[in-house]
This record gives C-alpha cells, sequence and structure tokens, in this order.
C-alpha cells in the first residue's frame, strides 16, 4: 500500500472522483487492489457509438507510472483499433521510448506523465476517430474504410444490444 | 624449445579435431534440405504435390472429412480424385496421415474461423444483466435524473463510502444511458 504505485493510483483515483472529465467514470474494482481499475466511457457524440456505454478493465503493472497499463474492453465493441478480444491497441498505451519501426513519436507513447484520465481521453477520441493505419481489428478496419453505413448500423446495434434494448 | 613447440601442437591439434568433427556433422547434416532447395518449397521433390484444388474438390463432396486426410490419399495415389472419391463411397474411409504431413492446404477452416469469431464474441452479456440493473429498469424512465452536484461530489474518507459512490456512478451511467436511448425511440415513433 505504501508503494510508489499505489499512492500514485490513490491519488489518480482521488482526482477522477472528485473531478471526472465528461462521460468517463473510473476507479478500482476494490480498493485493497489498487492494481485493477474498472472505466465506463461514454460513447462519443457524433459518432455511432454515441449513446453507448462501454466499460473497460485497467490493469497496472506493480512498476507503474514507468510502465503503461494494460486495457480491454468488457463488451462488444466492433472497432478498428480494438481485438475482437477487447484489447485496445493506442499508442499511449505503448511503453516509453522510441518505436522501433519509427511509426509513432515519442511523445505519444506512454510516459509518467501521462495519467489515468489522459488514457481515457485518448481512447475515447480513438473511438470517435478510429487509426485505420495499424488496426487490431483487420475486418472492422476493412468494413470501416469499405463500407461505412454497414459499419454504422453494426455499431449502432452492438450499442442498443448493450443497453438491453 | 622442442618443448614449447609440442605443447603449443596438442592444443592445436585438439582445436582442429573439433572444428573438423563439427564440419562433418554439419556436412552430413545438410545434404537433404541443401539437395531438394532449389525446388522445394513445391514439394515436388518428395513424391508429387497435391493440388488443391482437387482437395477442395473432395471436401465440397464431403465435407466431414478431414482435410489432411483427403491430401494425404491423393498424395499416395498420385492425385486421382475418382479413385480417393471411390475410396471413400466404398466405405472404406481414409488413412490418417503421418503427424509429418502437413500439406500447403488453403485456408478455407481459418476463413470460417474468422467469420465465426466475431459472432462468438458477441456472447457477451449486455450491461444491464452484467452489472445486475434488472430491478432498476423496471419503472421506466422513472430513474431520478442525477445533478451537477452529485456526479462530481463524494470523495469521502470511508472507504466503503467510496466504493459505494463508485458504483452508484457506474450503474447511473448505465440506466441513463438507456434512459436517453428510450426517449429517443419515443421520439422517432
Amino acid at each position: 500500500m505504501n508503494s510508489v504505485a499505489s499512492k500514485r493510483l490513490f491519488q489518480e483515483y482521488k482526482h477522477l472522483t472528485t473531478d471526472p472529465p465528461e462521460g468517463i467514470t473510473a476507479g478500482p474494482v476494490n480498493e485493497d487492489d489498487l492494481f485493477l481499475w474498472e472505466a465506463m466511457i461514454q460513447g462519443p457524440e457524433g459518432t455511432p457509438y454515441e449513446g453507448g456505454v462501454f466499460p473497460a478493465e485497467l490493469k497496472f503493472p506493480k512498476d507503474y507510472p514507468l510502465m503503461p497499463p494494460t486495457m480491454k474492453f468488457q463488451c462488444d465493441i466492433w472497432h478498428p483499433n480494438v481485438y475482437a478480444n477487447g484489447v485496445v491497441c493506442i499508442s499511449i498505451l505503448h511503453p516509453p521510448g522510441d518505436d522501433p519501426n519509427h511509426y509513432e513519436q515519442a511523445s505519444e507513447r506512454w510516459s509518467p506523465i501521462q495519467s489515468v484520465e489522459k488514457i481515457l481521453i485518448s481512447v475515447m477520441s480513438m473511438i470517435a476517430e478510429p487509426n485505420d493505419e495499424s488496426p487490431a481489428n483487420v475486418d472492422a478496419a476493412r468494413m470501416w474504410r469499405e463500407r461505412r453505413s454497414e459499419f454504422d448500423s453494426r455499431v449502432k446495434a452492438d450499442v442498443r444490444k448493450s443497453l438491453g434494448l | 624449445m622442442a618443448q614449447t613447440e609440442t605443447s603449443i601442437n596438442i592444443p592445436q591439434l585438439l582445436a582442429v579435431a573439433l572444428v573438423g568433427f563439427f564440419a562433418i556433422r554439419w556436412y552430413l547434416n545438410k545434404p537433404p534440405p541443401s539437395s531438394g532447395g532449389s525446388n522445394s518449397s513445391s514439394g515436388s521433390s518428395r513424391g508429387r504435390a497435391v493440388d488443391p484444388a482437387q482437395v477442395a474438390q473432395i471436401s465440397a463432396m464431403f465435407p466431414q472429412l478431414d482435410r489432411r486426410s483427403i491430401a494425404w490419399d491423393l498424395h499416395r495415389n498420385g492425385g486421382n480424385v475418382a479413385a480417393t472419391s471411390e475410396r471413400i463411397l466404398t466405405g472404406r474411409g481414409l488413412d490418417n496421415p503421418p503427424p509429418s504431413y502437413q500439406p500447403p492446404l488453403p485456408a478455407q477452416p481459418t476463413e470460417q474461423r474468422s467469420s465465426v469469431a466475431p459472432s462468438a464474441a458477441a456472447g457477451q452479456p449486455d450491461l444491464i444483466t452484467r452489472y445486475g440493473l434488472q430491478s432498476r429498469i423496471s419503472d421506466k424512465g422513472k430513474e431520478p435524473v442525477r445533478n451537477e452536484e452529485q456526479k462530481r461530489s463524494a470523495w469521502t474518507s470511508d472507504k466503503a463510502a467510496r466504493a459505494e459512490g463508485l458504483k452508484k456512478r457506474r450503474e447511473d451511467m448505465i440506466l441513463e444511458a438507456r434512459r436517453k436511448m428510450m426517449e429517443k425511440d419515443a421520439g422517432r415513433a
């Protein structure tokens, strides 16, 4: 409980509770284990995800904030940058340093000056604007690129289903 | 003088023997792949390659059969589709291929799997079930709309109260999303 990671996570939890960004709720599943969080992200307005709520699990490493957490959606989300199993692929969740493929700027990747809040906001904007340069879900990326109306209606159907409607 | 020379030569001899041993071993292991290297990718150096189209043809007739077994039978009878079909039809069945036999079959099974995967992943329960909110959606639309105060208040020093607050905010988020969606539907109807 006294480790740097726990202190920092507790601090972030407090901040996210008292001043949460619009459309985001996040906190530890159980305060006895600050390394496992659950976050809820609202689907951004003006996108097919609008109206949806997407739960995700965040797992923090023991050396947080030196290394980033991993994030996995706990619901069906059809998106080019989310693997079929729900794992999110976004540069802010990639370990610090330069990309060996020179694909991403070091500044886009994880560093201790980032935060859970920044991750969740980045994921929210990723939901709104998929990056189809390095898709995690190739089928979704292809549909997004080539058959946008089919993509949109599939996402909307998933959103309704997730709300039990 | 002579003594120093021999003491140098023994390790050298040993080294030469060792290098020679490995060189011979390497040479003896090398030939099979290198002799077939020029055309090993087609597989034609070892018997004949099975035409994937023939495998697909038989597989279309008998989809219950393992494609590897079909390929193995074709491989052994020299690509005779009629003979393989005859063999299956007469009920003799196909032999199981040895595990080392891995024909380069087209990716039909994987294709099926990838088209099945998204729908299999679609087995996630909805949020109402996941968070046990069934009891709270019965009085439809009657959920009190939370105000800004409630949304951003609540950092207490009590751990249980914090957990409770977080749970409530999560549930409210889902219920509010559902309520809005239903309102939208009602507005459209």
